[in-house]
């Protein structure tokens, strides 16, 4: 028996788009819980983060940024989800983020794109 | 069945063949023409394919999400709610291509996804990513919900 009458639980967007000449997908779902940001050049989910605010009391709200699969020396990579969560904080939501970057390369101008790609077509 | 073909009042007409092979070539040049070949849909140079489906079984409403990457497939499935669960990777590694799975989010201590994860590397050879947010102990739960992703996942050509 499908439970077909009720929408499925989870957002989702799906986009295509030219950055720095490398084609990049990019999938966002809304979960419960989390969000999920996959943005794939090379046909994989690539390396793997996790970005959360961190419970205070402070005005200025911080972040805790963490690889979970995949390279560890990139920083940039760190940088993105960063901005990514901070985004997610300023529009009023405290969910934590899963963020897959499966980049070509690591130039500021390809994560520059991913990041205003993704804002472009938030969930949150 | 024969290749069709307009005739000048525009019906359709059949040119009766008796030779099994050519009407075989002919099935098989139609499903050509209608791309319904599912491994014609991974050929789609790194095109993302996400598929959402439910399954609802004795009271329990089980939510299925496959995004299929060109190398990898990403699955989560939702057992009552929308909540993402725990994270696994899974894939055949070296030397002889048994398969390694490692809890990414959620901890190590329970491993209802981590079964799953693994078994659907078994029987598809690709690098799998699932989120599970299947309670613990529930094995019957864990066995349907794997049953069912794995079905799909034949329907849309892996095997």
């Amino acid at each position: 028996m499908d439970a077909s009458s009720a929408p499925f639980p989870v957002r989702h967007k799906k986009l295509s788009l030219d950055i720095q000449g490398n084609k990049t997908d990019i999938v966002i779902c809304s979960y419960d819980d989390h969000f999920l940001v996959i943005a794939t050049q090379i046909g994989s989910m690539g390396t793997t983060l996790r970005a959360r605010k961190e419970e205070g009391v402070s005005i200025h709200p911080t972040f805790c940024v963490s690889v979970i699969f995949g390279k560890r020396d990139e920083p940039i990579l760190v940088a993105c989800a960063r901005q990514l969560i901070e985004h997610i904080s300023n529009c009023g939501s405290s969910l934590p983020l899963v963020l897959s970057l499966g980049l070509k390369d690591h130039s500021v101008g390809t994560l520059k794109g991913v990041v205003t790609a993704v804002i472009a077509n938030r969930l949150w | 069945m024969a290749q069709g073909s307009l005739d000048s009042n525009g019906d359709i007409t059949c040119p009766t063949s008796t030779d099994g092979e050519s009407s075989a070539s002919h099935v098989n040049a139609g499903l050509d023409r209608l791309r319904i070949n599912a491994a014609d849909e991974n050929d789609d140079d790194g095109a993302v394919q996400i598929t959402c489906f439910s399954d609802l079984s004795d009271d329990l409403t089980l939510h299925f999400q496959i995004i299929r990457l060109h190398k990898q497939i990403y699955a989560w499935i939702g057992c009552n709610s929308a909540k993402f669960g725990h994270l696994y990777a899974a894939a055949p590694t070296r030397p002889n291509n048994m398969v390694s799975v490692t809890s990414l989010l959620g901890g190590a201590s329970d491993n209802t996804g981590s079964g799953i994860a693994r078994r659907i590397v078994l029987k598809t050879g690709l690098n799998v990513v699932l989120a599970c947010n299947i309670p613990k102990d529930s094995p019957m739960l864990e066995a349907a919900a794997e049953k069912k992703l794995v079905r799909k996942l034949i329907d849309l050509g892996y095997t």
